[in-house]
């Protein structure tokens, strides 16, 4: 038994609860994040050989996850509306976004995950929860990292406000060149 | 004494250990003598933690069998098959061919694979005998009425195209590997085929890089299996995430400007 190797079919598995847990968080349904998934490691499978040894397998991951979503979403905001009878197809087990209520039932934090904006709670997810760099954030998301700096601010003082963590008055960005 | 301000960014970037040294030592500083400072770094530690407490329980919840079981079953089908016949690729070349290890289950690539060609037969034959369905594009290059759509209408909105009473509905729109503009669209003609498509600017045309016909009671809407061939066609070519609304306005209105010159 060869030792740990950064192949990408070696570590996928071991990865899926992760991958799972964000596909969740992102789609706040179980029986789609499954299928998300499951689609994002067969994508994976076919690119290995663009994953970049060395960089972080979960960044990577997240992206191609993230991406799937991002179009899926698209894919039905297009189709949805047109008719009657595209109101009611439902593509492989998919149904409208804002039909999809939170059914996680988790906790109110959890809760309160759910209802930021999706740009925010995209990377509150992958900093906060999955423990990136605002670069790698930065990478996954594709967006420059000062947009992910103020996006996650965002966020948490969002969060933080529906959570009732006490909170100081909020003071502009008045140090020289600190904010972006 | 002058008290130094620090922006929410810089606080949080103290919080989350993103910050050079100099800085935190000055906010280290003024944390001394500024609770108020403290209460507002605290809220950026506390809803870290609180977000990774909150969705700690789906780590630990047991992922479905079934799901665990497909992806074991792909990565034992891997070294079999070869070559992702079902993606369909013009001309044009400057898109590297990728490994062929095909991943696909053998029934829906075969059945992609006769998609594809209905797309080629359906199109390029319309090619010599334009109007009607099709004549959209031939030999990848696109008609004025499918360019004039791919450089106006925006993702998420459909509209007929002129002169064909095709529904056009624009996708999203992103830049491949070599940051060429590229748009991913759906045409549903009039025998209710859908086709999934991407177009990329080549030049000062756009050219049809990948077709597929989705078949034909989708209720205008492809079905999954087309855009798994879809999926594996936007890796292959490395495509960007999808522009924002806004970048997508600015690049669309690059592409009108360059062409009235």
């Amino acid at each position: 038994m060869p030792e740990k190797t950064d192949r990408v079919q070696d570590q996928l598995v071991a990865f899926l609860p992760n991958l799972r847990r964000f596909a969740i968080a992102l789609c706040r349904s179980r029986d789609i994040a499954d299928d998300l998934v499951q689609r994002a490691c067969e994508r994976a499978l076919a690119n290995e050989q663009r994953f970049e040894q060395g960089t972080r397998f979960d960044a990577w991951m997240f992206k191609i996850l993230r991406n799937l979503w991002i179009d899926d979403i698209r894919r039905r905001k297009v189709a949805g509306p047109q008719d009657d009878v595209d109101e009611r197809h439902d593509i492989a087990g998919i149904s409208g976004e804002r039909e999809m209520e939170a059914r996680l039932a988790l906790n109110s934090v959890a809760q309160a995950i759910g209802e930021l904006a999706g740009d925010q709670r995209d990377v509150l997810l992958l900093v906060c929860v999955e423990e990136l760099s605002y670069k790698e954030a930065a990478e996954v998301l594709a967006v420059p990292i000062g947009t992910v700096m103020s996006r996650l601010a965002r966020a948490r003082k969002n969060l933080a406000e529906a959570t009732g963590i006490s909170m100081a008055p909020t003071r502009s960005a008045v140090t020289k060149g600190a904010s972006k | 004494m002058t008290e130094e301000t620090f922006s929410d960014e810089i606080l949080m970037r103290f919080a989350d250990g993103e910050l050079d040294p100099e800085t935190v030592a000055r906010i280290e500083q003024a944390m001394e003598i500024d609770d108020g400072l403290v209460t507002r770094v605290a809220m950026f530690i506390e809803t870290r933690a609180q977000a990774q407490a909150a969705l700690k329980p789906l780590l630990d919840e047991p992922v479905p069998e079934n799901l665990v079981a497909a992806v074991e079953q792909m990565i034992e089908a891997r070294p079999a098959g070869e070559k992702a016949a079902s993606v369909l690729r013009f001309s044009g070349g400057r898109i590297a061919a990728p490994p062929s290890r095909s991943h696909w289950r053998l029934p829906i690539a075969a059945s992609l694979a006769a998609a594809v060609v209905g797309a080629l037969t359906g199109y390029w034959a319309a090619g010599t005998n334009e109007r009607r369905q099709g004549g959209l594009w031939v030999a990848g290059v696109i008609r004025p009425a499918l360019a004039q759509a791919l450089e106006t209408v925006e993702s998420g909105k459909e509209i007929r195209l002129a002169g064909i009473s095709d529904r056009f509905r624009a996708i999203a729109t992103f830049r491949n590997n070599s940051q060429d503009l590229c748009r991913e669209f759906e045409v549903d003609s009039q025998d209710r085929s859908t086709v999934v498509s991407v177009a990329c600017r080549s030049g000062d045309e756009w050219r049809v890089s990948f077709a597929v016909v989705a078949p034909g009671d989708a209720g205008g809407y492809a079905p999954a299996s087309s855009t798994e061939a879809l999926d594996a066609y936007l890796s292959a070519i490395e495509a960007g995430a999808p522009m924002s609304a806004e970048e997508e306005v600015q690049a669309l209105t690059e592409v009108r400007q360059k062409d009235r010159k």
